[in-house]
């Protein structure tokens, strides 16, 4: 098990890679209202509730969906894939014997998606998929789920982490996550501004 | 001759109208010993004695015929002879040959006649010989409907034998030791005082003699290969990557091609323009073909990209574009005028299920896709007097005929290489590849020109199983079945493939209820009629041809009435059947998977029979609804083949037959859209993963006696078992395949 | 773009994007490692690249700039096969044998990983192969000869 914790460190470093041209331009404090927040956040759900989000923000059982609506019912990735807990699949097989890193989009349709970073489902902390509105708003806002950051960060965050990039032009015939990363940025840091509303506050 | 030869073509699978009509020929050319092909070019001191075994100063090659599509063939054909030839498996090479009629298919004609293949009566066994008559005549050499052992078996071993008393008297030349005094042992005649004489070391004076035609075959308590496990001649070179498939062959001067041809298919193509495609690297050519365009380039990969960057209009299919309409063709298929053929008829059918209230179901089964996992895939040489073929194919003289009808030489002239093929499952039945390359290499003549499919090309053109629509009725009364009225429709899958070769077949196509006519069952009021539908879109024989689809709608019928009265699904088949060695199988998968036993909560446990190719095939499947769907746990497989000759791959076959068959049953089906399969690639046509196999206990039975192949009858009865095991264990019953469009499984 | 396969330096020149696989068959003439689907559904293609297996039909050539990458020919030959090699012939697993390089590669890796698998881990590491004949219940069974052998060696 020696190649597998050295696997482990290697693959699962954060790859810190020029993205798109993101801008982080938050509204000035006190500019968006709590109604506002709220629309922000309706918009952010329906992108974090969209497959190709989702797919990936699983549960503890390390288990990626396949779904979408290019792609039939959400069922579980086939071929009995399982992540495990290093959520690279290094206790089975690891996201990048199919998943390898390339500079371009691999647009062949159905092929494994691929970006210029270690594919991996997200943090066990972030799970979506399936989970309501009032679930993911709470969880998005919560430091100790959501990686310690703040809206700003989270903004920093969807500018350099590719795979999210990925979710907006994902090629191969397969349909993006809505609105634009830049617009989801703007939704973020909004719904920041507003103090993070939830419906259930 | 010609006149003949077309007609005998066209007839030798319907042999039953060739005798109405009358075709008659005079029994020489029938009995007639056939040239031996090895006996051309035979080097000076070389010695062949027929067709099928060639010993030169260096070293014994065995011509083993039949193609080898994993079916491990190759290997027992080498076994057949070496049984008899005395030899061991390192002491000699093997060869598919050449196309030639001297390696004609004796059991082809099993499948031509209109009679049970467990049928043994004088009628139905002169109707065979006959129809052995024709194929023999019109050279039809070629492996399918799991024929190879029943056609080899006796002919191999002979061929050995032969081969074996040949050499014997050759070293009594050699020595002026009599012949009864002479042993064989381990690739040489063994004299009575120990010293052995290597078979090499006779061929010269072998040569010179007549071959000893007169021999007694071994009797079975003398084998020291047959029935005992042997390892395949292939294991070694498919463990390590070195065993070349016609995909991984190459040839001075090669160049690589790739093909789009029109999905909806048999359309044309009503406008192309490849000139980006012509732009990029590597492409040489972008070529005009039937229903499409070639892409020539200097690697595989190129060619396939580029073809994609060809813009291409197509036109309309010739068939209806959207699969709704498939199905409605087969609903209207139920008349009169579309009956095929009425295959049983006893007692008064109409009576008994008028007076009752009749159980009523409708089936159906989908078109699925071949899909072996090398895609299609030839090599072809054009010169002016020659064509070359490199390829993995089941039909070797056809493809020659096919090939230089295009090229325009004889087929004597085209010379094909055959391959170990990765899968078939019927695929490798067909020619429009062949073709295909062939009219790329006509326009490049003196270059080798390897055409490679992609995956994506190879759904497009998969010609998959047909469809067929099952309507049945039947009653109950007091725990048993009483009447049964079983109607199937399916275009004929026959006149598809046959069609695309230029043959026209008439008279009924046996497939459209193949393994359900067959059946076994003797019921007192028992109607089976086959209903043509009109030709859709085009099909080709899938493992196990008919039998599939019309085995999982009577079978599931079957097992519908069986609950409906109230009997034991095993109790009440064995009640019914009326062959022996068929209650014997089901016998035995009873007991094998101690059937009545409890199973425990939310499981089920379901049986099928079918028999396919003469092969009574009984399947017992066990699965569990767990929360995460339908788990199938356990199969038992008990079939009888009357002998069999490698118990280890037997095993192999049978349990990769029921992976098969559950595989497709659980998640695949090709359907039309636009006049396209739906289905591009292996992620929406699946089969079977390993995590989803079961555990697979398998039993060969040797009651027949006739020897039987194997690659194909376990298939049929999984999907009717699963079917009832999910019911047994869920009380859904499913009619309509794939089962995933109704049930989730694991 | 340079790479070294089963201890070989080559060097090819060659499109970015040409998936690793066709310049392994095309260009290198390595045809053990096979052609299946092209979108990384069957594992026919499955190599070593670093010592980690990967479907060299999604490695972009640009990707395995630089790597070492062991095929099927480099992992055993008939003359010295690989303790996995050894347990696939003893249990006879080929039938038409085509996807057998990816499921042996697959496998090697596997145990190079995790030298004592469950019968879960197999299912779940050797399902991304596809075998069309149906030979899984001797690959299940090879994968644990094979663990064995490995053990004892």
């Amino acid at each position: 098990m020696k190649r597998l914790a050295l696997m482990l460190t290697l693959l699962s470093a954060p790859a810190l890679a020029e993205g798109e041209n993101v801008t982080i331009d938050p509204p000035a404090d006190g500019t968006v209202s709590r109604a506002e927040g709220l629309l922000a956040f309706a918009r952010i759900y329906e992108v974090t509730s969209h497959p190709r989000c989702s797919n990936c923000h699983v549960g503890a059982d390390n288990l990626p969906m396949w779904s979408g609506p290019s792609y039939g019912r959400a069922r579980p990735h086939g071929m009995n894939i399982n992540a495990g807990e290093s959520r690279i699949g290094a206790e089975y097989v690891l996201c990048s014997t199919c998943h390898a890193e390339r500079a371009s989009l691999n647009d062949v349709p159905h092929a494994a998606p691929q970006v210029a970073m270690a594919w991996q489902l997200a943090p066990v902390e972030a799970e979506w998929f399936g989970k309501s509105a009032v679930e993911i708003c709470n969880q998005l806002r919560d430091p100790d789920r959501n990686g310690g950051r703040d809206h700003l960060e989270i903004a920093s965050h969807l500018d350099h982490d590719l795979i999210l990039h990925w979710a907006w032009n994902p090629g191969g015939g397969r349909e993006p996550a809505p609105y634009s990363l830049q617009a989801h940025v703007n939704d973020v840091l909004a719904w920041g501004v507003a103090g993070f509303p939830c419906e259930n506050d | 001759m010609g006149r003949v030869r077309t007609i005998a073509r066209r007839t030798f699978l319907v042999g039953s109208v060739a005798i109405a009509g009358g075709v008659a020929f005079g029994t020489y050319m029938m009995q007639r010993r056939l040239p031996n092909p090895l006996e051309e070019g035979l080097a000076d001191g070389a010695a062949t004695f027929n067709p099928w075994v060639l010993i030169d100063a260096e070293k014994v090659t065995l011509i083993t015929p039949h193609g080898d599509k994993g079916q491990g063939v190759r290997s027992a054909q080498a076994a057949l002879i070496a049984e008899e030839l005395d030899l061991e498996f390192s002491q000699f090479t093997t060869s598919f040959g050449e196309p030639n009629g001297a390696y004609w298919n004796r059991a082809f004609a099993e499948e031509g006649v209109p009679f049970k293949a467990t049928d043994e009566s004088f009628m139905a066994e002169n109707m065979r010989a006959f129809v052995r008559g024709i194929t023999k005549l019109i050279s039809m050499q070629g492996t399918g409907g799991s024929t190879s052992m029943a056609d080899s078996f006796d002919k191999l071993r002979e061929a050995g034998a032969v081969a074996r008393e040949t050499l014997k008297a050759a070293a009594s030349q050699q020595t002026g030791v009599p012949v009864d005094q002479l042993k064989t042992a381990a690739g040489a005649v063994v004299l009575p005082d120990g010293t052995e004489i290597a078979y090499t070391k006779l061929a010269a004076t072998a040569a010179t003699i007549e071959p000893v035609r007169k021999v007694t075959l071994r009797d079975p308590s003398e084998w020291r290969l047959i029935g005992k496990p042997m390892e395949r001649l292939d294991i070694l070179g498919k463990s390590t990557g070195t065993l070349p498939y016609g995909i991984d062959l190459a040839i001075d001067g090669m160049v690589h091609a790739t093909v789009r041809v029109n999905p909806r298919q048999g359309g044309a193509m009503t406008r192309f323009d490849a000139t980006a495609a012509k732009a990029m690297r590597g492409v040489k050519d972008v070529l005009e073909i039937t229903g499409g365009i070639a892409v020539i380039a200097d690697n595989s990969w190129r060619a396939m990209r580029a073809a994609e960057a060809v813009e291409i209009e197509w036109g309309d299919a010739p068939y209806p574009h959207e699969q709704d309409a498939h199905w409605q063709a087969l609903a209207d298929s139920f008349g009169e005028e579309q009956l095929d053929s009425m295959w049983r008829d006893d007692g008064d059918v109409d009576a008994a299920l008028a007076g009752e209230t009749a159980i009523t179901a409708e089936y159906r089964s989908p078109y699925v896709a071949h899909a072996p996992l090398e895609p299609l895939n030839a090599i072809l040489l054009v010169t002016e007097d020659q064509v070359d073929v490199w390829t993995g194919h089941q039909m070797p003289i056809m493809l020659t005929q096919q090939v230089a009808a295009i090229t325009g030489h004889d087929a004597d002239q085209v010379k094909f290489h055959n391959q170990y093929m990765g899968g078939s499952f019927g695929h490798r039945l067909e020619f429009e590849h062949l073709k295909q390359a062939a009219e790329i290499a006509n326009q490049m003549r003196g270059t080798p020109v390897k055409l490679t499919y992609s995956r994506e090309e190879d759904f497009a053109h998969d010609f998959p199983r047909h469809i067929s629509m099952g309507r049945c009725r039947g009653t109950v009364a007091n725990g048993q079945i009483t009447a049964i009225d079983v109607n199937i429709a399916a275009p004929s899958v026959i006149g598809s493939q046959m069609g695309r070769a230029g043959l026209s077949v008439p008279g009924p196509d046996a497939q459209i209820a193949a393994g359900a006519w067959n059946n076994p069952y003797k019921i007192d009021a028992f109607r089976m009629c086959a209903f043509r539908a009109p030709e859709l879109a085009p099909v080709s024989s899938w493992r196990a041809v008919g039998a599939p689809g019309a085995g999982f709608i009577f079978d599931t019928f079957i097992d519908e009435l069986c609950h409906a009265a109230g009997a034991d699904p095993m109790e009440e088949r064995l009640r019914l059947i009326d062959h022996d060695a068929s209650r014997k199988v089901l016998e035995a998968a009873g007991e094998m998977s101690n059937w009545g036993s409890d199973l425990g909560p939310n499981r089920g446990r379901g049986v099928a029979f079918v028999e396919s190719f003469g092969v009574p095939t009984a399947e017992v499947v066990e699965v569990t609804n767990t929360d995460r769907g339908i788990r199938i746990d356990r199969v038992f497989v008990a079939c009888d083949v009357g002998t069999v000759v490698d118990p280890v791959n037997f095993e192999n076959l049978v349990q990769g037959g029921v992976v098969y068959g559950l595989g497709h049953a659980i998640n695949c089906e090709i359907t039309y859209a636009d006049g396209m399969a739906e289905q591009s690639n292996y992620h929406a046509h699946e089969g079977m993963r390993l995590y989803q196999c079961p555990e697979i206990i398998v039993k060969g039975l040797e009651n027949q006696t006739k020897i039987r192949g194997i690659g194909e009858p376990p298939v049929p009865p999984a999907a009717p078992a699963l079917g009832n095991a999910i019911f047994a264990a869920t009380g859904q019953r499913l009619r309509e395949l794939p089962f995933n469009k109704h049930i989730d499984f694991v | 773009m340079r790479l070294t396969v089963n201890g070989k330096a080559h060097e090819v020149d060659v499109e970015d994007d040409m998936p690793l696989l066709w310049v392994l068959r095309d260009e290198l003439g390595l045809t053990g490692t096979k052609y299946g689907c092209g979108i990384a559904q069957c594992g026919a293609c499955t190599v070593h690249m670093d010592g980690i297996a990967v479907r060299s039909c999604q490695v972009a050539a640009a990707t395995a700039d630089g790597t070492e990458v062991t095929t099927i020919e480099g992992l055993g030959t008939p003359a010295a096969l690989h303790a996995v090699q050894e347990a696939w012939v003893e249990h006879q697993v080929a039938q038409c044998g085509y996807c057998q390089s990816g499921q042996i590669m697959q496998a090697a890796s596997l145990l190079d990983m995790n030298p004592e698998p469950t019968d879960e881990d197999i299912d779940i590491v050797m399902s991304g192969n596809l075998c069309r004949c149906g030979t899984y219940p001797r690959i299940r069974a090879a994968v644990k000869t094979a663990a064995q052998k490995l053990q004892e060696a």
